[in-house]
């Protein structure tokens, strides 16, 4: 996400899951998150209230979304996803921030706690290599099913851009100084 | 008591309470994620 322009604009980051604070300390460090990581393990503070569970999943567990409020306790933006592979929309949240006309703010790292990460997480090194091998089917299913619809060569267009855009976070945090 | 959906409180990664009414002397994004990983 666009941190610091979020940041100039006026807004700061917080994730939301339904995992424990030791899971979600993990990804922290693993991703190296300049912003807090929020534990709602019932899903009742923030996930349910804001309307984005997913009443289908059996974990139940979030949709990914997005939701600005603003110091006057109001929703300036929101943006809930069909399902995993939507992209999360970077520039539309960024401008909807700027149109509020707040002040420059910052944050803070987030603190550290002990970390566990879950049964099925990944390392950085297996993501790139998951994110290939998705990139790869997805790519196939437009060769092969494209023809049938616009919208599924759409999909599959969007969707080995979208792990792309993973890779390529994953090229930033190798960086330098990550 | 009515439930405030802008005064909620989580835990964070550290283990510390996070209330969004504290963090809203600025807009707060909140970033829903699916978890379980």
């Amino acid at each position: 996400m666009r941190h610091q322009q979020l940041l100039e604009a006026g807004a700061r980051i917080f994730a939301i899951s339904i995992d424990p604070p030791e899971r979600n300390a993990a990804m922290v460090e693993k991703l190296s998150l300049p912003f807090p990581y929020l534990s709602d393990p019932d899903r009742s503070q923030a996930i349910t209230p804001y309307g984005v569970a997913d009443e289908i999943d059996e974990r139940r567990i979030a949709r990914p979304a997005i939701v600005v409020v603003t110091p006057a306790r109001e929703e300036a933006f929101r943006f809930v996803s069909r399902d995993f592979a939507d992209r999360m929309p970077e520039d539309e949240v960024v401008a909807a921030v700027h149109q509020l006309n707040l002040a420059p703010t910052t944050q803070e790292p987030p603190e550290r706690g002990p970390a566990e990460p879950g049964p099925r997480s990944l390392s950085t090194a297996m993501l790139r290599i998951y994110f290939r091998g998705a990139r790869f089917a997805a790519q196939a299913m437009g060769l092969r099913h494209g023809h049938h619809a616009a919208e599924i060569k759409a999909d599959s267009k969007a969707y080995v851009a979208e792990m792309d855009r993973y890779t390529a976070a994953l090229d930033w945090l190798r960086g330098p100084g990550n | 008591m009515v439930f405030d959906m802008f005064d909620f409180t989580l835990i964070d990664q550290s283990r510390r309470p996070w209330r969004l009414s504290d963090s809203l002397d600025a807009a707060a994004m909140l970033v829903f994620l699916r978890g379980d990983w």
